[in-house]
């Protein structure tokens, strides 16, 4: 992948978002050395507000911190939300360059099979198979990933559809090499601009998703994350509002930066594709 | 034009069936022991053995999926089946109901969210997105962009909760009970109050979704402002509102109805949170209540009424934007 030759630092927005995303990630790996300990132990006042001294958020109704909660749940939502990207990605692009590369009825299959998958509402089918099976990380990250990949299923395709009858896509199969060795050498590494683009904003919707579930009370009770942080607290919410409005604006704000360095990503690789702007 | 219908018919039909089968295998595999979520907590063996073949759950998959899909999957009454006319959902496991019956119950609510949030959510970003294409590059431009970018990224959870603290509870404790915190009443019952309910829930479904459509209008906007139509509409002295509002709005609609369709069906799929966080008792909350419950025919029957819900707002989209632009018929 070539890269292109205007520095990344013209988008001001994009440059936002990542130096945001950049001190979110800090925070989620060194939550061990800034928060040592567990973070659901009680260690103030109960309902401390924020801006005490030593509990930058506050406390909640048991008196635990919630900055501590705030930091290793960004180590779980990061988690889930990069292990979901991964799989869906990886799926996706397999399904897609087959179905794009094969085309004929491996790709009527392979793009019927993925239309199933989109007629149904992605939220809804994640929540309903967290609440049918037992909500582990492993089912979580699992049941995004299971709605997820169509979307990269269906840009891979496109994409491949567009590079397979180019020429030096030809001249390859022509110097024989094998099918696999095309598709992984020669057209995929064509295709991983856009997909890095549609991975960095699934990456927001992912994290959109998982809060959604843990908000809804489904989510795992072992790992503290900022939706079940978000939804504990909103039962107290008249009382000390921050215990949820914090956890939403780290989610808030996460989403933003997410979306500000995709739509960054996509203005510098595909200056040509990106729709937003247009001409006057 | 009709063949043309007839095969999408018959394709929405072959998907929704596919959906079910889909649906029967995600939900047989994932209910590792159905029989014991539905018994009372502390039944004994028997009971629950019982009810597993009550309900057929021993049979082999295939007999199992041959009963859901011909008699629904009860033993007693009549059957209840999608294969059977008429065709049905069979009866929910828990509530001694139709399946069809549950899902028709909420579908009211449901249906009033939806449409009073496209209204609402489609108003405001025409209006912002035209603005912010005559204005492009301003700082009021920019100001609508960061709306929204911030809307593309709050989640509903957030500023449902924070729209129901300021505007129901503060404006209650300081006297003001303009809007109830949840319930649902009927339109046919009371239109103002069925309004007055629904204004909350509608401001937060809005608020999600006016980002996405305000910047596709906008980009959408600034590609047909430079076609050749609308220099000529300026040369011939057409008013400028005119030529925003009527000539170039027109044109640049597709995109949006197209993926308004595509949002409206996903919110009519259960807009599960907004429902949760006003109270409201629609489709989202009966799925995901039965989910959690076992009961799996009522799961399917959510699922397949959400699945229906998408072909059909993808149908009304294409014969919507057949009918806009006849040219694209041949």
């Amino acid at each position: 992948m070539a890269l292109p030759r205007t520095p990344f630092l013209r988008h001001p927005g994009a440059v936002a978002g990542a130096l945001i995303l950049i001190a979110i990630l800090l925070m989620a790996i060194f939550a061990g050395i800034l928060f040592p300990g567990d973070p659901w132990r009680m260690v103030a006042r109960p309902n401390l507000p924020p801006f005490s001294p030593g509990h930058l958020f506050g406390t909640d109704m048991l008196g635990r911190d919630l900055a501590a909660g705030i930091a290793h749940g960004a180590q779980v939502t990061l988690l889930i939300a990069l292990a979901v990207t991964l799989l869906a990605v990886a799926f996706g692009t397999a399904i897609g360059a087959v179905a794009g590369y094969f085309g004929g009825w491996v790709d009527d299959v392979a793009m019927r099979f993925t239309e199933f998958f989109q007629t149904i509402p992605s939220f809804l089918l994640t929540v309903v198979i967290v609440a049918i099976v037992a909500p582990s990380l492993a089912s979580i990250i699992l049941a995004i990933a299971i709605v997820s990949w169509p979307q990269i299923a269906r840009l891979v395709r496109a994409e491949v559809l567009s590079l397979v009858n180019q020429d030096f896509v030809r001249a390859a199969r022509v110097g024989g090499l094998s099918t696999a060795r095309i598709i992984w050498g020669h057209i995929l590494p064509n295709v991983l601009s856009p997909v890095i683009v549609a991975a960095s904003l699934m990456t927001a919707t992912v994290i959109l998703i998982e809060s959604g579930i843990s908000f809804l009370g489904l989510g795992n009770r072992e790992f503290v994350s900022w939706g079940y942080l978000l939804g504990t607290g909103r039962t107290a919410f008249r009382v000390n509002w921050w215990l949820s409005t914090i956890p939403g604006l780290a989610i808030f704000l996460t989403v933003l930066s997410l979306n500000l360095v995709g739509d960054g990503l996509n203005h510098w690789l595909n200056p040509r594709n990106s729709n937003r702007g247009g001409r006057a | 034009m009709i063949r043309h219908t007839g095969g999408l018919i018959f394709r929405a039909l072959s998907t929704l069936l596919i959906v079910l089968v889909i649906a029967f295998f995600i939900t047989r595999i994932a209910y590792r022991n159905p029989a014991a979520m539905l018994a009372p907590r502390n039944a004994s063996q028997q009971a629950i053995d019982a009810i597993a073949h009550a309900l057929r759950l021993n049979e082999p998959w295939y007999l199992q999926l041959w009963y859901y899909l011909y008699r629904g999957p009860d033993i007693q009454g009549a059957p209840m089946g999608i294969a059977h006319w008429p065709p049905a959902l069979g009866y929910s496991f828990r509530k001694q109901t139709p399946v069809t019956d549950l899902i028709l119950s909420k579908v009211p609510v449901t249906l009033s969210l939806a449409l009073g949030a496209v209204v609402i959510w489609m108003t405001l970003s025409i209006l912002l997105g035209v603005i912010a294409a005559r204005r492009q590059g301003s700082w009021l431009d920019r100001l609508i962009s960061g709306f929204a970018y911030a809307s593309l990224s709050v989640p509903t959870f957030l500023s449902g909760i924070l729209i129901s603290y300021f505007l129901f509870f503060q404006l209650s404790n300081h006297g003001v009970f303009w809007f109830p915190s949840s319930g649902y009443v009927p339109l046919t019952k009371d239109p103002f109050e069925w309004a007055r309910h629904l204004a909350l829930p509608w401001l937060t479904l809005a608020l999600a979704e006016i980002g996405i459509f305000q910047q596709l209008i906008r980009a959408s906007m600034l590609e047909v402002l430079g076609e050749d139509y609308i220099r000529t509409a300026r040369a011939k002295g057409v008013p400028e509102w005119r030529v925003y509002y009527d000539h170039a709005l027109k044109a640049a609609l597709n995109p949006v109805i197209t993926l308004g369709g595509l949002e409206l069906a996903v919110i009519m799929g259960g807009a599960i949170v907004t429902e949760t966080i006003f109270g409201l008792d629609g489709v989202g909350r009966l799925a995901i209540n039965s989910a959690l419950e076992g009961d799996f025919p009522v799961v399917i029957g959510t699922t397949i009424f959400a699945a229906a819900s998408f072909v059909f707002c993808t149908f009304a989209v294409d014969i919507t934007t057949r009918w806009r632009d006849p040219a694209s018929l041949s």
